[in-house]
């Protein structure tokens, strides 16, 4: 028995199962199936979006051949979203697809309800006026908007959503709180046994930099009114003084000590400034 | 949009894609639709299931077939007036020589693996036909343009190799989970279900030097007869229970780490409950492929995180359907991660044995990236990533080498830019591939044999296919069709001889030429004698201290104690595992790697690392330190983290180890 969804599998690495989830459960709207919105399309599509409806009121031209591999020569004459919904149906049975033969301009302003039951729209090579009109019905709707246009080499992507909350940020570096700015008690004993200025130079190497910077910022501490450093002239110079500590150049705990020195500076616990922030919509 | 000259470029190009993968498929799209008219492309793969989130001119009724055969297919439907010469062939093959690849304008790498793109370099250079490569890992890319004599070359600058970790580590001491996988794939299941034939590090080696390696070689073997569950367990005792035992008994290797804890079943699944191991109707099951442990015990989820007990279960199950389904291919079989039950037998060993070294086990589905070495891939980078290709392609038909970029696709906007355009550097003037730099190797003349410098040296470092060893005028070595009996024997004599007893010895002071005429690729090599430990190359040679640590360790005793410090200091001075597994590092271009001198505590274990030092005993040095300069000043600086130095380089790294696409 086939793993369930192997397809899936090299994009689940990234994006893990809530992220498929999510995907799944989407249903995006296209407006105008081009070069542009059919390519975006198919990377949709093929990732596994839950539904795609395809709105476009133009018919398939023989320059259209030049352009879009969505359509061929067999489907001129016949409506462009017919074709590519059909054409992008091929590349996942997992979707599901739709097809208005509509044109957006149109659709924008004598049925704006009809954009609240998508996820998101991507709305391609819209004039501005149309664009304008899209975003509030979207903003007003909490549907998530995408504008693109391309033009030869150029083009832009414009994203206009709401604010949302992202819990799961999978952040690339974990940051470690070893508490260096308030070290807890058993911490702070060890590191009275340890002496910084040790005669014996193997010990002053293989002293532990996270030691070394626990007593460094007592040190500087003592001769700032019990304060760390927080002014990008303070961090500096708080470099500077691990710098002088080193007694040879191939120190590699001191070395350590002053790449680590940000984990002193970042202070404990949320910022006040987060907690009187009001959430506005 | 094009200008005419752009496009009458474009129209009279021929143009050859290395690949027709994720980034094969995107490219050979945009390439029809940019008006390309005669294309040829080569891919030695079939088209698989987990292809087809991205690789899209491929449907589910494709599986199996050639995926160059298959893209042409799809591409000529939508352009059925060009041409799409397709080859479903492996790019090393020697039909594709330097005269094939002559007559293109250019060459568009989408591949997935180190050896190819190096090999394709070569012949670019060879053929004096501009490269430009590719490569992308989930939302990561890069391209990058090659042109010879006026960019680097595509080995200009050394492309970091597959980790690979010391014996040792596997076999006795894992802290990581990927090192029980490497112990599960390429000992446990080789040992069980591959080539017989084959050596097999799998039996610790201890000090008790009682244990006879005779009696635990049967172990492995199912008895005739044998009932399957029988085996099983005796299987797991033996791995997870008595080697674990064995390897405690060396108190040294674990005074500065966690000891592991044997597992035995009978502790861990009631003999009872062995029987019930699931359902196994024997007829119902039908098909190699189909079969799978885990459908069986009800193990839904491959993502989840299964306890020893359902690890073990598992372990049991796909044991058993090996030997009850898959009998016929026992002996030949080699680790597949598209084989679903072997990827079952792997994760459930690797975790079992995780669990016995404290070390956190791992899903089934991320075991199976791990063994399987998957990356993460998406349609959307390779999109992009192709049309970065067709756009730099355009300006090497036209000649515009001012305008050439390397481009690097990143992750997250770094200063508002996703898309990083950078200069291309001049060519490293001590690039052994494109400028003819000699390099030095330090190597143990006495000691390692001509066949350790052409499997080691020639083949996995400088990435040679079939390699020709000179010195002077004498050949030592040459590999092809048209040999003679006796030049092949005299051949297969040299490589078992130790350098310096070659028929025109090699020492130190040697200079050897390689040459490989397919890549056309030449280069000396100056040889040092690296001197190691007098007392170990006089009285062991490797081959003693491996089959017999009784000796080794009486001469020890022999031996004053501080004399012994000595020696492993020594040892351990030359060679630290952890940084040369093989014992060779091409340093490439950068100063020449002292070697690192920690060791955690003696062991005697360092008994057995010993055995692999007669590869260690060799290690690269290029004679000439290169100078990077850009073909222009104009530099952007583009990290935005603290460091004050512009560093382009980083960023390149970053992508630049990005060598898979698929």
């Amino acid at each position: 028995m086939a793993e369930p969804k192997t397809k899936y599998d090299r994009q689940l690495r990234i994006w893990g199962e809530q992220g498929q989830t999510a995907l799944e459960k989407s249903s995006i709207c296209l407006l105008n199936c081009g070069p542009t919105g059919s390519e975006t399309l198919k990377n949709l599509v093929l990732g596994g979006v839950g539904s795609i409806t395809v709105v476009d009121g133009s018919k398939v031209e023989i320059g259209d051949l030049g352009n879009n591999y969505f359509v061929d020569e067999s489907s001129v004459g016949e409506s462009k979203a017919k074709t590519v919904c059909a054409f992008l149906q091929e590349l996942n049975d997992a979707v599901k697809a739709k097809f208005i033969e509509e044109y957006p301009e149109a659709l924008i302003v004598s049925n704006p309800s009809f954009f609240s039951q998508f996820t998101l729209v991507v709305a391609t090579q819209l004039v501005e006026d149309s664009m304008v009109k899209l975003d509030r019905i979207c903003r007003d709707a909490n549907v998530m908007l995408i504008f693109a246009r391309s033009y030869g080499l150029t083009g832009f992507v414009r994203i206009s959503v709401k604010e949302h909350a992202v819990i799961e940020s999978k952040p690339d570096h974990f940051l470690d709180d070893l508490r260096l700015n308030d070290p807890w008690p058993e911490l702070k004993s060890f590191a009275e046994t340890y002496d910084l200025d040790t005669p014996d130079p193997v010990v002053h190497k293989h002293t532990p930099y996270v030691i070394i910077l626990i007593k460094i910022a007592e040190e500087w501490a003592k001769n700032h009114n019990g304060n760390l450093p927080s002014t990008r002239q303070e961090k500096r110079e708080f470099k500077d003084l691990l710098k002088s500590k080193m007694i040879a150049s191939d120190e590699d705990n001191y070395k350590e000590a002053i790449e680590a020195s940000f984990k002193l500076f970042a202070p404990r616990g949320i910022s006040k400034l987060f907690i009187m922030l009001p959430i506005t919509c | 949009m094009a200008s005419e000259q752009q496009l009458s470029a474009i129209k009279g190009a021929k143009v050859l894609m290395v690949g027709a993968g994720g980034i094969g498929c995107e490219l050979l799209k945009t390439l029809a639709l940019s008006g390309f008219k005669d294309i040829h492309i080569i891919d030695m793969d079939t088209i698989e299931v987990s292809n087809l989130n991205r690789q899209f001119l491929f449907r589910q009724s494709h599986v199996g077939e050639s995926k160059a055969k298959v893209a042409r297919d799809a591409v000529l439907k939508f352009r059925p007036h060009i041409s799409i010469t397709p080859y479903h062939a492996n790019v090393k093959d020697p039909d594709f020589n330097v005269d094939f690849f002559k007559q293109f304008n250019v060459i568009l790498n989408g591949l997935d693996n180190l050896d190819a793109r190096r090999h394709v370099n070569r012949l670019c250079l060879a053929a004096g036909v501009p490269l430009i490569e590719s490569g992308t890992t989930g939302f990561l890319g890069q391209v990058t343009v090659h042109v010879k004599g006026r960019t680097e070359c595509y080995e200009c600058q050394t492309k970091p190799a597959p980790k690979t970790y010391p014996v040792c580590t596997i076999t006795s001491t894992p802290s990581k989970f990927v090192h029980c996988i490497v112990w599960a794939k390429d000992l446990l299941f080789a040992k069980l279900f591959g080539d017989k034939n084959q050596q097999n590090d799998l039996n610790v080696r201890s000090s008790n030097i009682s244990s006879s390696s005779q009696q635990t070689e049967d172990v492995f073997e199912h008895q005739i007869d044998e009932d399957i569950e029988q085996y099983g367990r005796r299987l797991y005792d033996h791995v997870f229970g008595y080697n674990i035992e064995l390897a405690l008994s060396n108190e040294e290797t674990w005074r500065h780490r966690n000891r592991p804890r044997p597992i035995y079943v009978k502790d861990i699944i009631p003999t009872e409950l062995i029987h019930e191991n699931g359902n196994l109707d024997k007829d119902s099951i039908i098909g190699d492929s189909s079969v799978s442990a885990m459908a069986i015990l009800g193990l839904k989820n491959p993502q989840d995180l299964w306890s020893l007990k359902e690890n073990s279960k598992l372990f049991f199950e796909a044991l058993k359907l090996f030997f009850l389904k898959r009998e016929k291919e026992i002996g030949n079989l080699i680790f597949d991660k598209d084989d679903q039950l072997a990827v079952e037998f792997v994760t459930a060993a690797a975790n079992i044995r995780a669990s016995s070294f404290g070390i956190p086990l791992h899903s089934l589905f991320e075991a199976k990236g791990i063994a399987g070495n998957i990356v993460h891939a998406v349609a959307t980078t390779n999109a992009i990533i192709s049309g970065l290709i067709v756009i730099e392609a355009i300006k090497v038909l036209q000649n515009n080498v001012k305008d050439y970029r390397m481009t690097y696709c990143l992750e997250h906007p770094s200063k508002k830019m996703l898309l990083m355009p950078v200069e291309p550097f001049e060519p490293n003037k001590s690039c052994y591939v494109c400028s003819e730099t000699p390099l030095t190797l330090e190597i143990n003349t006495h000691h390692s044999k001509l066949s350790d410098l052409v499997e080691k040296i020639v083949k996995a470092k400088l990435g040679m296919n079939l390699p020709l060893i000179m010195h002077g005028s004498v050949l030592l070595y040459e590999v092809g069709d048209d040999l003679e009996e006796n030049e092949v024997a005299n051949y297969a004599a040299n490589l078992e001889k130790v350098l310096s007893q070659l028929p025109s010895p090699i020492t130190g002071g040697t200079i050897l030429t390689v040459e490989d005429l397919q890549q056309e690729l030449k280069c000396s090599i100056n040889i040092k004698h690296r001197f190691v430990s007098l007392k170990l190359s006089i009285t062991m040679g490797h081959g003693l201290a491996w089959l017999n640590p009784t000796l080794f360790l009486v001469f020890l005793v022999e031996l004053k104690l501080t004399r012994v410090k000595l020696v492993f200091d020594l040892i351990m001075e030359q060679f630290d595992e952890e940084k040369e597994p093989d014992g060779m590092i091409l340093s490439g271009w950068t100063q020449a790697l002292a070697v690192e001198k920690n060791y955690n505590g003696a062991s005697t274990s360092q008994a057995t690392s010993l055995n692999t030092e007669e590869d260690e005993e060799l290690q690269f040095i290029p004679t000439q330190i290169g100078k990077k300069r850009k073909l222009s000043d104009i530099f952007i600086a583009a990290s935005s983290d603290n460091s004050c130095i512009p560093n382009e380089t980083k960023i390149k790294r970053k992508a630049d180890e990005v060598d898979c696409n698929r």
